[in-house]
């Protein structure tokens, strides 16, 4: 019965996928009969250059040596390579609208591993991805830090640097191993200072059977060279003097480690509130670097809150969730700025708390993992 | 069986390399057909259907977003964590549209085992019956997720 019903709900699919398949073949001939030629690409007005025709902006920015945000490898599914095409992009293709909003397609924004160069093209990259540079590091320290986050320790080679703001992240390329066939990328936050700039950490999350984790968690070893880009992201603090408070679980601490520790360095001296989750006591990391910042840094407090406290163990510190915790301490929520790093639905219910409590939406800035 | 064009065109989308590096079938010969009648008698011989199952999978990732990225405590014997994880899958079976692979997992304390599955398994579930081809890394088997789900005829 089910299978009768498989068959017939495949019928009527082909009436509604004939839009979608014409799509896919659309592709199809494009990649075997396209021949464009060669195309003239601008960006930003400025810089010229011609181009092979028919690859798509993506790849033919990156043989430029322009790195557009990407976690899929080109393949429509991450939603972080748009980019404004202010000349000479044609059409919205199906494949870029589940990513791009209503507001954003009156601006132009376009997901430019989708979109191919078949015509000459004036495109906008921001300023900051323009600074972005691929780079062969070595894997110099993996380090446990709970059952399932490890830090790793990166250098770069020769006379290799990375000038980075404290908060942004890079993208990890994993090589070909027996979960991928072929090379992917993913975004990982620093969480080390920015003046360190020949090293950088990254701490890093096992995800059950989740490509780059799995290659970090199970395969990755001490020595070995990989590849690299960034820095990317906008999540670093603002030149203001407001009040702060950072929450996050998890890896969630990297950047904002990064960002406490270059406030130390810099001798900025906001009051600062630091709401860190995790599951127990075993789930904490860093514990004693971090409470060791509050008697260099005046004015912050590190609050390591556990959700589960164990029978076993004693615990004298705070439990619960994050959310819960929160309105101890925030004191002045309309003077406060907001900083979280989580994924897509915890900074969903963050979010809804501090507005609850008073902070306005303009000064909740968060790092999405998801 | 010999299997609709739409199907041969969903098998054609799960091979290695189209929507994912991996694909959706693994190491399984079969055509897609012969893999959905298999686990479908599977489901239906234990007195369930598919759409139990995906509805307590359901179940399990709303009560885990509650717990805000941390381990939640459901009913006597399990333990659930949603986590969000950037990327979406688009669906094989060809409708339009991308689904996320937000990653739940849920441990069943009483039998001390565990299970991991997205938002992308739950979909394939609940629309095509397909739990993936034996041998892809992602595939979970409907006897797994009875098992450790504790579901449930009635349910
Ligand atoms: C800006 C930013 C910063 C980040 N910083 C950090 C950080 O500091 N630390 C950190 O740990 N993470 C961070 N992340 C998250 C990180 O980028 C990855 O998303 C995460 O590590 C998972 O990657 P993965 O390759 O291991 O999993 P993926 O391979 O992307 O898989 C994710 C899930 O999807 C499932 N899946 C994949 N394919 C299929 C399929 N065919 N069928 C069914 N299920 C499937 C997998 O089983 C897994 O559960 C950050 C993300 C962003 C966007
Ligand atoms: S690179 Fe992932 S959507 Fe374009
Ligand atoms: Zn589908």
């Amino acid at each position: 019965m089910y299978l009768q019903w498989i068959e017939l709900v495949y019928s009527v699919l082909v009436v509604c996928g004939i839009s979608t398949v014409l799509a896919i073949l659309m592709v199809i001939a494009d990649a075997t009969i396209g021949n464009y030629g060669k195309k003239k690409l601008i960006v930003n007005n400025d810089k010229e250059f011609e181009v092979e025709g028919g690859n798509t902006v993506l790849t033919t920015l990156k043989e430029q040596g322009i790195f557009i945000p990407s976690a899929c490898g080109g393949r429509g599914s991450c939603g972080l390579c748009k980019l404004k095409i202010d000349e000479g992009g044609g059409d919205y293709l199906p494949t870029e609208l589940s990513w791009i909003t209503k507001e954003e397609q009156k601006d132009n924004i376009r997901l430019c591993c989708q979109l191919k160069m078949k015509n000459d093209l004036k495109v906008t990259v921001p300023d900051e991805l323009l600074e972005i540079k691929e780079y062969e590091v070595k894997v110099d320290k993996i380090v446990d830090l709970t059952h399932d986050i490890k830090c790793i320790t990166f250098v770069f080679q020769g006379d290799d640097k990375m000038e980075f703001k404290a908060g942004q992240f890079v993208q990890l390329e994993v090589p070909e191993y027996e979960l991928c066939e072929e090379t992917v990328y993913r975004a990982y936050s620093i969480s080390s200072v920015p003046s360190e700039n020949k090293r950088f950490q990254l701490q890093i999350k096992y995800v059950s059977n989740g490509i780059c984790t799995t290659y970090v968690h199970k395969h990755m070893q001490e020595g070995e060279i990989i590849k690299m880009n960034g820095p990317y992201g906008d999540f670093y603090l603002t030149d203001t003097d407001s009040e702060l408070i950072f929450m996050a679980v998890g890896s969630g601490m990297a950047p904002i480690k990064s960002i406490l520790m270059d406030m130390l360095e810099r001798g900025i001296n906001r009051k600062a509130t630091f709401l860190f989750g995790a599951k127990n006591t075993d789930d904490l990391f860093l514990v004693d670097e971090l409470k060791s910042l509050e008697k260099k840094l005046p004015d912050f407090k590190f609050v390591p809150i556990i959700s589960r406290p164990e029978e076993s163990k004693d615990w004298n510190g705070e439990t619960g969730r994050l959310s819960e915790i929160l309105p101890k301490y925030l004191k002045k929520p309309e003077n406060t700025e907001a900083y979280l790093c989580a994924g897509e639905r915890v900074i969903i219910s963050y979010k809804q708390k501090l507005m609850e409590l008073g902070i306005p939406e303009n000064k909740i800035f968060y790092d999405s993992f998801g | 069986m010999k299997q609709s064009p739409q199907l041969k065109k969903a098998e054609e989308a799960m091979k290695p390399g189209v929507i994912t590096g991996e694909g959706f079938l693994g190491k399984d010969k079969r055509h897609l057909i012969d893999i959905l009648i298999e686990d479908d008698a599977e489901v239906s011989r234990s007195g369930l259907s598919h759409d139990i199952i995906a509805e307590k999978m359901k179940f399990f990732k709303e009560e885990g977003i509650k717990g805000e990225g941390l381990p939640v405590c459901v009913g006597d014997n399990f333990e659930v964590i949603v986590e969000s994880v950037r990327g979406k899958l688009a669906c094989p079976f060809g409708e339009p549209g991308l689904i996320s692979k937000n990653n739940i997992g849920v441990i069943n304390t009483k039998i001390k085992q565990e299970i991991h599955f997205t938002d992308f398994h739950i979909h394939m579930i609940e629309e095509h019956g397909f739990y993936q081809g034996k041998g892809s890394p992602y595939r979970i088997s409907p006897k797994e997720l009875i098992e450790i789900l504790e579901i449930e005829p009635n349910e």
